[in-house]
């Protein structure tokens, strides 16, 4: 814009002949243009730097403005909450048949300003804490604003703190939603229930058979499978910004930094620090403070003062101990900080406990429940023996802990109550445990067998031979000619993948003892070989390639028996291996005869049928694609499959044997020569950047009878041909 | 005139020209403003205006945790573990099991089984003072009357009532704070953390071993039945996969499509067994079920499921809601394969770990006490959830996954790169000075520890060696060799005696081969197991065949972890069997792993003189010279002892990649392998 408007201001300087009058002229008229242009500009941009920050849909309101609802003294209340709800007694699973996708639809009531006959409000309108929940679920894909539509309601009327509301006056509240019916498919969200003096563990509030999303339940309270136990939201750690702390030695091995502890527990805990030092902290509230300072955010030790929650983090575990409460706020700022909590509450349900290990979380040690009387001299004692020599391993567990919840800031409590209970609706379609407790290292590095069970698959059921072929059919009978000679044969595919051809006639077929069947294709596509075809009824497959006639019986048989001890394997014969090419800094494909090996040439290979569904359905990118369009390294690409889905390594079975064309695929003209070398290696590199890694294992043996060149009678041996020519 | 033309030219010009500024501006500009609300979008939850001014829900500082904890309040007579259960008296040696006698007169069948498994547990004492857990049977007696109260019943604290079936007499005491431990307990009568719910099993439930899950193949066969119903009599009825509705009865009226009807007890042939959640005795199903790898849907269940304390079922079944059936046969329908593979495979790991016999889910239920007792160092969910399971998994030799040698394949993980080589000197002979130096060379040896087990006084003088060398004074028993010493500090074991012979390619190779079979034993030398139809019995063969089952621990390397669970979890009676008997101590290893992996071991190749010098016969029926003394029958003593014949027999040999290929010699890492 700016060079245009340039050239049309120098315009009238290069037409010599036009007077001063008609340049003023041009002069106002460009300044026109120029000017509708800056407005159009400004229209684009204004009205985006004033609605952009909110959302569109979203009416802008305050709080203050409210309608307010009289609830009369006689309006009715709720029974008490019934203890013995469970999901499928309580929880009208009738309203979710209306949600798609397994996702339950949550409605949130509009905001209202309760208030008595008197006009004395009920409660708090709304805290800051509970609007951002409300904030969250609204932006959910679980939210819908159709109340018929909706399996899930959540009232606005704030009941996170039972100090702050009128307990009688909030139930009438609750009994005049308009779907109320009883409190069923409500969900309260309570943070601090009980109230003096003998602070009850779940909100004293009727909520008849509401489900209730507390912070300290206890096991008398909590309705397994009903409510949900979440964490008490700490507003300091929240506020307060904590650098990464990376894993390694921390300065105290034990820190305690609550504030009014019971007396009983503070001696108990400064008699422990009185016996071991420097490595157990005990803090308290500071009493010397200069004005001005914020004293939640210190924490003293005689006279040392310390910033909190920052001090945490010297930390390697933090005591959290029940005060008149079992859920602490603290224990939101001791994980985020990284610091192991060392719960001490008897009974005490701990946040998220239905679908969080909190054994595995805190490295498999913490989380002590106490008996009276209290003895922190055995845990410590347990505490020492247990991280022992295992330092790095409970940094790390910490660590990882620390990213898996960045934060248990509104939202993060929110969405995860909803997907506990999303969870028990759709059980077919819940997260799994490693989903909710993995942290995201391990989901990247590991792997999950998808044929984990030991198992060694009865050799009757046989395998499958899938040939593929294009036209070279005399080379293809020879193949099928010779498969059809191994025992454990079960059935026999061909993968006709020529269009332009038919394929001859059925009399002109080899006849052989077991069924044989021709599946024709609709595009030449290398990936066809991997098809999951509803004919394959074995688990075992061998796919072979129509010119491999040098194996024998006994070696296909033999690489059978092999397939059946490794069945989540892929068992091949010829072996290649990828090296790493330090002068390029690149992946290098390796088809010599080297003592390694780290894959197997599908052109003659067993493999689990599963490994085809893989193939098809699950190969990460645009892996299947690029083979189809490049018709070479489908094997290399099944390799790496395998491989990254199971961690293991390929199993060669039987020693070389000098293949009439090895690294033939389907297509003629393809050659041993340097160019195909150079392809194979550039998708050995293609396909480690798109796997994110290199999966490939090398390994150093290969798989031979037992008694394979051993000084014994050959005809005594189970496999008498292999490795001959 | 020219100039006005001239003019009007320009002023149109700049005028088309603004035009089209403008109407080229708003359709850009369109989009960002739209109406509000849009009248399709969802009407979301009100950004207010003054959002920043709300208040906390609790002003800190403010937080009643300045408050001391109340007194523990009671609850009448309702237990959890924290109040109703006194750990300090297992603090020693953590769980101490005293079993009160069961009143005279004669018992079950099952409850002898259950006294039977209860003895062979390592945690059982004969001494009440001893114990921290009094266990009670409830079991009914022919008379049909219950047993009475056991006399110190301390208001039943510390004590837990076991009954393998569900409610079989009225309570005719007062539980107290005793833990129940029962068949199928109902979701209302639980306590979670508490009571242990016990699977319902029939009457000929195995006491030991059991049968193994009946599942061949991982992935269902190819137009197999999708459901399996039961039936009232006892059988199974399939469904077949394309019924559009729900194929039970009483919830819609359309064509259940073809079904098949199986009479009997028959195990159902189908992906998924639909068992019933409102009667109790259906539990009885699911062990079905999950014995068949037909994987349980279960609708609404009223009765807890087995060891759901630590058993993750919803890897291995699914609980639906008994309300929506459709919804959960279409999901059912829709599952992704991967999904209905591994719930498949868990049902047959959980089975065969768990449920398989009356000796198992005892000692299962035993296990979660003790996990209990040890709260934070107790088994965390992985072991209890993924092959082999808990009760082969002792936490007293790590928590952490890393350090089994079990999980490293699950999680494509490699063991360390080093191993400690134990050499076993028990006849008398020369120190196996050629052999340390062998073993020595080997540049993965982190480590020699000689085990001195021999009559002759200890040599002073040893060779000198690149690695540590440690000579260790045993006490003249085989079982010694087997003993989790704490100088082993690797992963790796190469278990040596001092008569074996070996080259350090030899051992280079085995090694690098263990390291990708942590789990399992990489040796040389193999014996093979046969059933012997003329005697009715197991022998085994030293004979060089097509097949083997074990490996010689005269030269094998394996994890050192089985050495933790040769000497604390195996029977005392099996490890006094192996004392008296040296070979069978390589019978019983073998046993042992096997029964853990449930997979063969790996051979790796030897050269002539190692053959040579083996052993020849072990205590084969057929093979064994006539001039041995006669060798007990071990292996049918420890296949009795098993409860089953774990051995798994294996076709191959792991070779070096080149080895005896047609290639020069140089080419070869492992060349001397390759000597005649």
């Amino acid at each position: 814009m700016c060079a245009s408007v340039k050239y049309n201001i120098r315009g009238p300087a290069l037409i010599p002949r036009m007077k001063t009058k008609h340049r003023i002229y041009y002069i106002t008229l460009f300044s026109i243009v120029l000017l509708g242009l800056i407005a159009t500009g400004m229209f684009q941009f204004w009205p985006h730097s004033i609605e952009s920050s909110s959302d569109w849909n979203a009416e802008k309101r305050s709080v203050r403005d409210v309608p307010v609802v009289r609830l009369p003294a006689d309006s009715p209340i709720p029974e008490r909450g019934d203890l013995s709800c469970r999901m499928h007694t309580c929880f009208d699973v009738y309203r979710c048949g209306f949600n798609p996708k397994n996702k339950i639809k949550v409605y949130i009531y509009s905001l209202k300003k309760y208030v008595d006959d008197l006009g004395v409000p009920v409660s708090n309108t709304i805290s800051r804490e509970y609007n951002e929940l409300l904030t969250a679920i609204s932006d959910s894909d679980y939210y819908t604003d159709d109340i018929s539509r909706a399996c899930l309601f959540v009232p606005s009327i704030d009941v996170l703190n039972q100090n702050t509301l009128r307990i009688k006056e909030t139930a009438q509240a609750l009994a005049q939603l308009s779907r109320w019916d009883r409190g069923t498919n409500h969900l309260l969200f309570n943070m601090l229930p009980g109230g003096p003096p003998d602070y009850n563990t779940a909100l004293d509030v009727p909520r008849d058979r509401a489900l209730l999303a507390g912070g300290g339940f206890s096991t008398w309270t909590y309705r397994q499978g009903y409510d949900v136990s979440i964490p008490v939201y700490s507003p300091l750690s929240a506020e307060a910004d904590l650098p990464e702390k990376g894993p390694g030695p921390r300065r105290h091995f034990l820190l305690s930094s609550q504030t009014g502890l019971h007396p009983e527990y503070r001696e108990d805990l400064e008699a422990l620090q009185a016996k071991h030092g420097e490595s157990v902290l005990v803090l308290d509230k500071c009493t010397n403070l200069s004005e001005g300072v914020l004293s939640v955010r210190k924490r003293c030790h005689k006279h040392q003062v310390f910033d909190y929650p920052q001090v945490l983090q010297e930390a390697t575990f933090c005591v959290v101990l029940r005060g008149a409460r079992l859920g602490q706020a603290v224990l939101s700022d001791v994980l985020q900080a990284g610091c192991v909590p060392v719960v001490i509450a008897d009974s005490y349900v701990l946040p998220f406990s239905e679908v969080l290990d909190w054994k595995r979380w805190t490295s498999g040690s913490m989380c002590i429940r106490n008996k009276k009387p209290l003895r922190f001299e055995n845990y410590y004692f347990r505490l020492v023996f247990q991280t022992e020599g295992n330092d790095s391993l409970v940094g790390h567990e910490v660590n990882s802990l620390g990213h898996s919840w960045e934060q248990w800031d509104s939202e993060a409590i929110a969405l995860a109550t909803l997907q506990i209970i999303n969870d028990r609706i759709y059980p077919y379609a819940a997260i799994s445990y490693e989903e909710w407790n993995d942290p995201p290292a391990v989901k990247w590095s590991s792997v999950s067998n998808p044929l984990f069970l030991p198992l060694i698959p009865p050799q009757s059921q046989g395998f499958t031979a899938i040939v593929l072929t294009y036209d070279r059919v005399e080379s293809l009978f020879r193949v099928i000619t010779e498969v059809s000679k191994v025992p454990s044969l079960s059935k026999l595919l061909v993968v006709w993948n020529n269009q332009n051809k038919n394929p001859p006639e059925d009399s002109l077929w080899p006849k052989i003892r077991v069924p044989l069947k021709v599946v024709r294709t609709a595009e030449n596509k290398l990936s066809n070989r991997f098809f999951p075809y509803d004919e394959i009824e074995t688990e075992a497959v061998l796919a072979i390639d129509d010119d491999i006639i040098m194996l024998t019986s006994d070696e296909l048989q033999f690489g059978y028996e092999v397939w059946r001890e490794f069945p989540d394997r892929l068992v091949g014969y010829p072996g290649r291996l990828h090296l790493w090419d330090h002068e390029m800094s690149k992946w290098k494909y390796e088809s010599e005869w080297t003592n390694e090996v780290s894959m197997v040439l599908t052109g003659a290979a067993f493999y689990h049928k599963y490994f085809n569904y893989l193939y098809t359905y699950k190969m990460p990118g645009d892996i299947k694609n690029w083979v189809d369009a490049h018709m070479n390294c489908e094997d290399i690409a099944m390799n790496f499959l395998v491989a990254n889905v199971t961690g293991k390594a390929v199993i060669k079975v039987t020693p070389r044997k000098k293949f009439k064309c090895p690294e033939c695929t389907a297509i003629d003209g393809l050659s041993l020569d340097q160019t195909h070398m150079v392809e194979r290696s550039e998708c050995i590199n293609k396909f480690a950047s798109v796997f994110g890694t290199m999966p490939l294992k090398v390994v150093e043996h290969r798989a031979d009878p037992v008694l394979y060149k051993d000084d014994f009678p050959e005809k005594l041996k189970s496999f008498p041909n292999i490795g001959s020519l | 005139m020219q100039l006005w033309r001239k003019k009007s030219l320009w002023l149109a010009l700049s005028a088309s020209w603004l035009l089209l500024v403008l109407l080229g501006g708003f359709p850009l500009l369109r989009p960002a403003v739209p109406p509000r609300p849009r009248p399709g979008g969802p009407q979301r939850w009100p950004r207010w205006l003054d959002a920043e001014l709300l208040q906390s829900f609790s002003q800190p500082g403010e937080l009643p945790e300045d408050a001391p904890p109340p007194p523990q309040a009671s609850h009448g007579s309702s237990c959890d573990w924290g109040t109703c259960f006194d750990t300090s008296k297992c603090r020693g040696d953590g769980l101490k099991v005293f079993v009160h006698q069961v009143a005279a007169g004669p018992i079950s069948e099952t409850g002898r089984k259950i006294l039977a498994s209860l003895e062979v547990s390592r945690y059982h004492t004969f001494s009440p003072a001893e114990a921290c857990l009094r266990l009670f049977l409830s079991l009914d007696s022919p008379a049909g009357e219950c047993s009475p109260v056991p006399t110190p019943w301390n208001g039943g604290r510390n004590h837990l009532v076991l009954s393998l079936h569900s409610a079989p007499c009225p309570r005719t005491f007062q539980l107290g704070q005793a833990m129940v431990a029962e068949a199928s307990p109902t979701v209302d009568s639980f306590r979670p953390g508490f009571d242990v719910a016990l699977p319902l099993l029939p009457e000929a439930h195995p006491w030991r071993g059991g049968a193994p899950g009946q599942l061949r193949q991982h992935s269902p066969q190819p137009g197999v039945a999708l459901l399996a119903l039961e039936e009232e009599r006892g059988g199974w009825r399939t469904a077949g996969t394309n019924s559009s509705a729900c194929p039970w009865d009483g919830h819609c009226k359309q064509d259940p499509g073809p079904e098949q009807t199986h009479p009997g007890e028959m195990l159902p042939n189908a992906t998924f067994c639909l068992i019933s959640g409102q009667r109790v005795d259906a539990s009885s199903r699911f062990l079905q079920a999950l014995q068949a790898g037909c994987i349980p849907v279960l609708l609404s269940p009223r009765w807890e499921l087995p060891f759901s304390e630590v058993i993750d079922w919803t890897k291995a079944a699914i609980v639906a809601d008994k309300r929506v059936p459709l919804q959960v046969l279409a999901a059912l329908q829709e599952m992704p394969p991967a999904r209905v593979l591994a719930l498949r495979q868990q049902t047959q790991f959980l089975w065969d770990a768990y449920f398989s016999s009356v000796e198992k889910v005892i000692h299962t239920t035993l296990e979660i006490i003790q996990d209990r007792i040890f709260g934070t160092s107790a088994h965390p969910s992985l072991l209890w959830n993924s092959p082999p399971g808990a009760l082969l998994a002792l936490p007293t030799f790590s928590t952490i996954p890393q350090n089994f040698p079990f999980y490293h394949l699950q999680r494509g993980s490699r063991p360390e790169g080093r191993f400690s080589a134990l050499i076993w000197v028990g006849a008398p002979g020369q120190p196996p000075l050629k052999l340390i130096q062998a073993v020595a060379g080997s540049q993965h040896c982190a480590q020699i520890l000689v085990l001195w087990s021999s009559e002759q006084p200890l040599p002073s003088r040893w060779p000198e060696t690149a690695v540590p060398l440690t000579v260790m004074d045993g006490h003249r028993k085989v079982s010694d060799r087997f003993f989790p010493y704490r100088a082993i500090n690797t992963d790796a074991i190469l278990s040596l005696d001092a008569r074996s012979s070996l080259s350090t390619m030899e051992v280079n190779f085995a090694f690098v081969v263990w390291q990708s079979f942590p789990e399992r034993m990489v040796g040389f030398l193999t014996w093979s197991h046969f059933w012997d139809e003329a005697l009715g019995g197991w022998g085994y063969t030293a004979e060089r065949a097509n097949e083997f089952s074990m490996v010689l621990t005269t030269a094998a390397f394996y994890h050192r972890y089985y050495h933790t669970l040769f000497t604390h979890s195996l029977p005392k009676a099996l490890r006094t069997l192996a004392d008296e008997a040296p070979t069978c101590v390589d019978v019983l290893m073998n046993f042992l792993v096997a029964a853990v992996t449930k997979l063969p071991p790996i051979k790796v190749p030897c050269g002539k003189q190692q053959q040579e010098a083996a052993p020849l016969a072990p205590g084969g029926r057929r093979s064994g010279p006539k001039h041995q003394p006669p060798v007990p029958d071990c292996i049918n003593q420890m296949a009795a002892a098993f409860g089953h014949m774990p051995l798994v027999s294996s076709r191959l040999r792991l070779d070096p990649v080149l080895f005896k290929d047609p290639v020069s010699v140089q080419r070869k890492k492992y060349r001397s392998l390759e000597k005649p």
